[in-house]
């Protein structure tokens, strides 16, 4: 029964066989870390502290992952190891409701504490462990060894972010107008820990892509 | 344990040989798949793979339909209704079976 079990969640693993997944949450998270540096560093009645540039840089961000992930998938995955259609009640809902819960959730938890001015510096240093957690989720059901090393990486950093000195974090947003608003560190640790979580998975879907167009060909054309 | 050897003797044959238990488990879990797919995930040559195909789609179990991927001729594999409810029932029978 567990060589059953095996084939039916080999079509999820398969999803990211090519890094694709990875590269695109990558981008996600450095793009996304872009757009909340130039906000800090740029004066508050400024285009990049606008609500709308940041809807523009996120739906420019989409939709080129979107496009990016149709375009190698197209012309490089399928031709190699095949096409897969995944039912849409996998790919739609569940990551849809399971967003939609969390989100809800953290927004809540976050302006509870907020409003009851709790200081958020250490779980939000920590939060880097979260990022790791639903990583290594997502490659726990892969038989790819050395991501292991990855989540490590993420696990490592995350505590270095932790353990500096106060000073040293809130570094990365002194002397922006947010820190009327918000504590230097809290900024600055939420903006290493998105960082480094964009940029380990981008370097490892990085690597997972070269690694596929390394030990993967297209097939000769013959009789199915 | 009489009803266990029962239970055995009812698994569907079309499903129970393991090459093609590995195909309907691999497309019970997508919509469809395209024959490179499981030739891929399987690691079955392609006369293997067409022969257990083959005996899928007699059954019912699978069904086959031609398309082109651009230029490049594809063959797109999907379950039938028929195919899922006979996987769900292989299982099932295995786990008393077990």
């Amino acid at each position: 029964m567990d060589e059953i079990g095996s084939f039916l969640n080999r079509p999820k693993a398969y999803c990211n066989i090519d890094g694709v997944g990875e590269l695109g949450l990558g981008f996600m998270g450095l793009g996304y870390a872009a757009i909340e540096w130039l906000k800090l560093h740029s004066p508050r009645n400024s285009v990049w502290n606008q609500m709308y540039t940041r809807f523009i840089w996120i739906g420019v961000m989409c939709a080129i992952i979107h496009y990016g992930t149709k375009a190698i998938k197209n012309h490089i995955t399928f031709p190699r190891t095949g096409f897969v259609e995944y039912r849409k009640r996998d790919t739609l809902w569940l990551p849809l409701i399971v967003s939609f819960v969390v989100s809800a959730m953290v927004s809540a938890g976050v302006v509870f504490a907020l409003h009851r001015r709790w200081n958020l510096t250490t779980p939000v240093s920590l939060f880097g462990l979260v990022f790791a957690a639903a990583y290594a989720y997502g490659i726990a059901r892969t038989a790819v060894r050395w991501k292991w090393g990855v989540v490590g990486v993420m696990v490592i950093g995350s505590l270095i972010i932790a353990t500096l000195p106060a000073h040293v974090v809130g570094a990365v947003a002194n002397h922006s107008w947010i820190t009327r608003q918000f504590r230097a560190e809290l900024v600055g640790a939420t903006l290493l820990n998105i960082t480094l979580y964009g940029a380990t998975t981008l370097i490892s879907g990085g690597i997972s892509f070269w690694l596929y167009l390394r030990h993967t060909s297209v097939p000769s054309q013959g009789s199915e | 344990m009489t009803r266990q050897i029962r239970t055995i003797a009812e698994l569907d044959r079309v499903i129970h040989e393991p090459g093609r238990l590995m195909l309907v488990a691999l497309l019970s879990a997508v919509e469809s798949s395209d024959f490179l797919y499981l030739q891929h995930e399987t690691e079955m040559n392609k006369g293997t793979l067409s022969s257990h195909l083959w005996k899928l789609e007699e059954a019912g179990y699978v069904d086959v339909s031609k398309t082109y991927r651009g230029k490049v001729p594809q063959t797109l594999l999907r379950l039938t209704p028929s195919g899922r409810k006979a996987f769900e029932q292989y299982r099932k029978k295995v786990k008393e079976a077990l």
